[in-house]
């Protein structure tokens, strides 16, 4: 029922992958990934419809999605903040950039504005400690990130 | 054929054993929570870690292979810490709800602390929070605080149910089982899931607070939900009755048979004993006139019974004398009866109810035919063979040539054949456990015990005979049917001791070789899911 | 003698071109291994060079390769581990930005030795900026010729497959990345059988580190013995170190193994910033035990620290200053590995959880006498428990700060005080 509400353009997507791999199976990290980049996150019905594509049980898709953190099973806002808060970016003072975050948004770590702009996530290492503080917003990475850089990066976004 | 030490004691097993195998085969009992011989090895609780010479760390006996030469320690100070260290994890987050919790007396986190733990618990942090007690399916409860993630659960739906409606979502410490929303547990076999689980988070919904578990007894038994035979444990309480409204038998578990059902059982038969207990047991003779139905004592029941089968015999020959047999009833008692019939010269003899239709099956243990003994009946030739079904004896009495008919647990008012019939009959005997149609109708009524209330024998479709063991006394005046023929027969010249059970079985070892003479010896009773507190473990 | 190999164009934004990697000699190494030499001789240099595995466990490279059967009647796979996660490890990514080529042409080389056909790319997930760099790559190179079927006329045909990850520290594991990469959750398996006789749907698969991978064009192209030189006796060859935290200039510096710490710190990360005193080092990425600033003459490879009790793991180097509480950054790696365990085995997934609460309850004020030697049992618990190396990646962090800084640990915990200077 729900394969039915998939555009065009993202089952013929999800036909090339498909294409691409021995297995179906192995293909559904990147079926997801394209799910989620048509509608920011992976719906309760869209785990249903990939199960079916991909021919595993709806179960298995479900606890795949459940137990990576790049998978979102419930919407993000249109910037998602990722914020490291590793070793190398708390020694620079990531937790400042947080608390400036936090702040201006008057959100909590996890949570999304409620005009829907902005979510807020600490994130474990992200494999830029030479940029420490370092931030990800959506797929882009920035780099030693200050309170006053968040509030600069934050008022351009807005 | 690697031949490996295990505390000092040598073993020889076969090639790609694991070290949990041949322990095992020594009798050595190496504790586990994930591993189950019936489901794919996880090797995820680590709660099975032994000690391996020349190895660097200590390693899981349900997954590492026996080597040649191999020499492994099951008891030394590494590995008690290790089950100790495995147990304080386990535990950290564990709500310690044992007073509440269902499985208390059969929880393998209970009886692995008091074997190997024994710790002083150093966990001072607050325990993380989850759901609990909720019902995920119709049979089957479920606590998350509980759950251990030992994966059994999610394994058995995988690769025996194949219904895959179990998971283990999210990541560390935030793992969890869980169903999709909106689904359930309803496959064929989701009992079996609160059997596998080794601690208080599966739990029956039907069960639930019950009994507690030490209180009950166990006799060993076999299903009589269909034609397969599986072997069965029936757990009865009758020493506190008030813990279970006075109902005696509780539960029913699966008893680990190799070749007929392993660790499993269907939800259908394990919820099939409610008839045992139930309110529409029938617990009295009662003979009926046209006028009224008085509870008759046993002698009189059978005085009656006997004087009717004589009266028939002289007034119209043994030709008017029918029976209708049941494929529920057990080996010992058809062949009572069939002794019976044929020394008296009855040959209206038959089981097969005509309106009785194939039930569901599957390839697994569910047989289309919900009789767990046919195949006995077949064996023993009690049925006409020239007629395709029991149809054939309403024509008789519709010819006026039956006039006496007894049925065995059967229905036959059900069956559109016989519907008209029976009115024809001058006595109709009723022999069953519960109340039905055919009992209210009647002229004799005889309470019958259950296969849970004698001892006996099923043939399983394959032709595995099969023997069951008595849990609890015949409920009222129920009496086994063998035991009702033999007081009959003793009126028409036969000695009671020839049906008694021993000599029955062993007639029928001596008349019919077929039956497999291994499965007829006593069952025995074994602990094939968890130990209980004060029980020698197997 | 050439001082690097891999970072001698990075930030060059051209170097990234295939012209540019062609001009600078490029492929030519993935040539002459398919047109002039068999698998074996590959391999033969490769062990010659010394290279070890530089994803962090250290194997060498060439044995590792040797472990594939050869008699198996399966596909074989090449799988490249670029799921750099390892906290204080950015040196993949240099790679997938600076010198895709060199990674492709010993994609090329690696999977001509071992007789793949068809390579996995596992890319973790956040890098997917850096991953359409190296598809960009990719594509250049297949138009080239360089991938695809029959390659330079020789009938060797190589597929590569760039897989994103979706955001699991522990799918850099080599066997928790191929259940990845068969689209499960990443619970690393249970071993033996090793990936090299079933790994990648059950077929014979080897799974070499990004670094290591674009290594092997310059052995091929100067010799095995010429990289092992570069290196001291036992650890061949340069490898790329990471340094992050208090250094005033924090990258990713390419350097022959053996290098000192010291060095590393003070000659090329340019040394402490603002003038501070060092405290701490972590050598070779968040798992390894931390060392003291009186250990820093260590000799950065495989050998050296193992020595003194700490490990080379995969060269991330993470620097602190006497104003680290270290308390404070044993939480956070706590915290990290409890983030990280993927909760299939036991003793980490209750015992990552368990010492991140302990420590922080340390944090809050709460310790109480008993905590330092319950983190050391709790930790000790874990270590040589687990079904894969996380759970001793968690244990080692506990166990060398506490011991190397007790005294930070018993003020916090005793009088509520941190003794770090701020």
């Amino acid at each position: 029922m729900s394969l039915q509400s998939f555009s065009d353009r993202l089952l013929s997507e999800i036909s090339e992958i498909l294409a691409r791999y021995p297995q179906p199976r192995a293909a559904l990290l990147p079926i997801l990934h394209a799910c989620q980049r048509e509608s920011g996150y992976i719906s309760r019905d869209t785990e249903t419809a990939v199960a079916e594509l991909v021919g595993i049980p709806a179960i298995d898709v479900r606890e795949t999605v459940s137990f990576y953190s790049l998978l979102l099973d419930k919407p993000a806002g249109k910037y998602h903040l990722q914020f490291c808060t590793n070793l190398s970016c708390t020694l620079l003072g990531a937790e400042e950039s947080v608390a400036a975050a936090c702040r201006k948004l008057g959100v909590h770590p996890g949570e999304t504005t409620r005009d829907n702009r902005f979510t807020l996530t600490t994130v474990e290492c992200l494999g830029a400690c030479d940029l420490s503080p370092s931030l990800q917003v959506n797929d882009d990475y920035y780099a030693n990130m200050s309170a006053e850089k968040v509030n600069e990066l934050l008022d351009k976004l807005k | 054929m690697p031949t490996l030490t295990i505390d000092g004691q040598q073993v020889t097993v076969s090639k790609g054993a694991t070290i949990m195998q041949a322990a095992e085969a020594l009798g050595i009992y190496i504790p586990r929570y994930c591993y189950h011989p019936g489901l794919r090895v996880a090797g995820s609780c680590r709660m099975c870690l032994v000690e391996i010479e020349k190895a660097p760390k200590l390693d899981i006996a349900c997954y590492r292979q026996a080597a040649e030469g191999m020499v492994v320690h099951t008891t030394t100070e590494p590995v008690k810490l290790a089950r100790q260290s495995i147990l304080e994890f386990l535990l950290s987050n564990h709500p310690l709800d044992c007073p509440v919790c269902d499985q208390s007396g059969e929880c393998d986190l209970q009886n692995f602390y008091m074997e190997f733990g024994l710790y002083q618990s150093r966990f001072l942090e607050n325990k993380i929070k989850r759901r609990k007690a909720f019902p995920i399916g119709r049979h089957v409860m479920l606590d998350n605080e509980r759950c251990i993630l030992c994966s059994r659960c999610v394994r058995f739906c995988e690769e025996v149910s194949r219904s895959h409606e179990l998971g283990i979502v999210n990541r560390g410490d935030r793992s969890e089982i869980a169903l999709r929303e909106g689904s359930q547990l309803d496959n064929e076999y989701s009992g079996n899931v609160i059997d596998i689980c080794p601690v208080g988070a599966l739990t029956e919904r039907e069960f639930r607070f019950q009994c507690r578990v030490w209180y009950l007894n166990r006799a060993a038994s076999v299903c009589p939900g269909c034609s397969r035979g599986c072997n069965i444990e029936l757990h009865y309480n009758v020493n506190r009755p008030h813990q279970s409204g006075g109902k005696r038998v509780l539960r029913l578990k699966p008893r680990f048979n190799a070749e007929v059902n392993k660790w499993w059982m269907c939800d259908e038969g394990r919820y099939g004993f409610e008839f045992i207990d139930a309110p529409s047991r029938l617990q009295d003779f009662e003979i009926r006139t046209a006028q009224r139905t008085v509870v008759a004592s046993r002698e009189q029941a059978v005085q009656t019974l006997s004087d009717w089968i004589g009266d028939s015999i002289d007034r119209h020959g043994s030709q008017s004398l029918g029976i209708f047999l049941s494929p529920k009833l057990s080996n010992e008692d058809l062949y009572g009866i069939g002794k019976f019939a044929r020394h008296v010269g009855i040959d209206c003899l038959d089981f097969r109810n005509p309106s009785e239709r194939p039930g569901y099956q599957d390839d697994f243990l569910i047989q289309a035919d919900k009789n767990p003994n046919t195949r006995g009946c077949l064996e023993l030739g009690l049925y006409r063979r020239s007629e395709d079904s029991g149809g054939w004896m309403a024509g008789e009495i519709q010819r006026g040539k039956v006039r006496v008919l007894i049925v065995f647990l059967q229905d036959l008012a059900l069956a559109p054949e016989f519907q008209q019939v029976l009115g024809r009959l001058e006595r109709l005997v009723f022999v069953g456990s519960n109340r039905n149609g055919t009992a209210e109708i009647a002229s004799l009524v005889v309470p019958s015990a259950t296969y849970a209330e004698k001892d006996g024998s099923f043939t399983n479709f394959e032709g595995r005979a099969q023997r069951f063991e008595r849990a609890v006394v015949p409920l009222g005046s129920a009496v086994a049917e063998a035991d009702l023929v033999a007081s009959v027969a003793v009126s028409f010249g036969m000695q009671r001791e020839e049906f008694e059970r021993e000599r029955l079985l062993s007639d029928l070892r001596r008349e019919y070789p077929f039956f497999d003479q291994e499965a007829l010896n006593p069952p025995e009773l074994e602990w094939v899911y968890q130990t209980p507190i004060g029980q020698e473990r197997l | 003698m050439m001082e690097k190999i891999l970072s001698r164009h990075f930030f060059n934004a051209e170097a990234r071109k295939l012209s540019f990697y062609l001009n600078d000699g490029g492929y030519e190494a993935a040539r002459n291994a398919l047109t002039q030499m068999t698998p074996q001789q590959v391999a033969d240099q490769v062990i010659r060079s010394n290279l070890r595995g530089l994803g962090g466990a250290g194997f060498p490279a060439g044995r590792k390769w040797s472990f594939i059967p050869k008699d198996s009647p399966n596909p074989r796979y090449l799988v490249v581990n670029c799921d750099e996660s390892e906290p204080g490890t950015f040196k993949d990514r240099h790679i997938l930005e600076w010198t895709p080529h060199s990674l492709l042409e010993g994609i090329i080389i690696a999977a001509y030795a071992i007789g793949a056909s068809q390579c996995f790319i596992y890319t973790r997930g956040e890098y997917l900026h850096y991953a359409r760099m190296l598809q960009a790559a990719l594509d250049e190179a297949c138009q080239a010729g360089f991938f695809g079927k029959n390659i330079w006329g020789t009938g060797f045909d190589l597929d590569v497959l760039i897989h994103l990850g979706a955001g699991a520290y522990i799918c850099g594991e080599e066997s928790a990345l191929l259940e990845s990469l068969e689209g499960k959750k990443g619970w690393p398996r249970l071993r033996p059988p090793f990936p090299a006789v079933s790994g990648l749907f059950g077929c014979p698969t080897i799974i070499n580190n990004t670094e290591t991978l674009s290594y092997i064009p310059a052995i091929i192209r100067y010799g095995g013995s010429w990289f092992a030189g570069l290196g001291t006796p036992q650890n061949g060859g340069l490898r790329l170190y990471s340094v992050s935290g208090h250094v005033k200039n924090p990258g990713v510096y390419e350097l022959p193994l053996g290098t000192p710490l010291r060095e590393i710190i003070y000659t090329h990360a340019g040394g402490i910033r603002q003038g501070r005193k060092l405290k701490a080092v972590i050598p070779g990425g968040s798992s390894t035990p931390v060392l003291r600033a009186d250990e820093i003459d260590v000799r950065m490879d495989f050998d050296s620290l193992a020595a003194i009790g700490s490990l080379l793991g995969s060269a991330g180097i993470i620097v602190m200053d006497e104003s680290t509480c270290l308390v404070k950054a044993l939480a956070v790696l706590a915290k990290f590995y409890h983030h990280e365990s993927c909760g299939q085995c036991t003793p980490c997934r209750e015992g990552t959880g368990w010492m991140a609460r302990i420590l922080n309850r340390i944090l809050d004020g709460q310790g109480v006498r008993d905590d330092l030697e319950n983190l050391l049992r709790v930790a000790g618990n874990i270590r040589g428990t687990t079904i894969c190396a996380l759970g001793d990646a968690a244990a080692m962090p506990v166990f060398s700060f506490i011991t190397k800084f007790r005294d930070e640990f018993e003020s916090h915990v005793l009088q509520g005080r941190c003794l770090a200077s701020k």
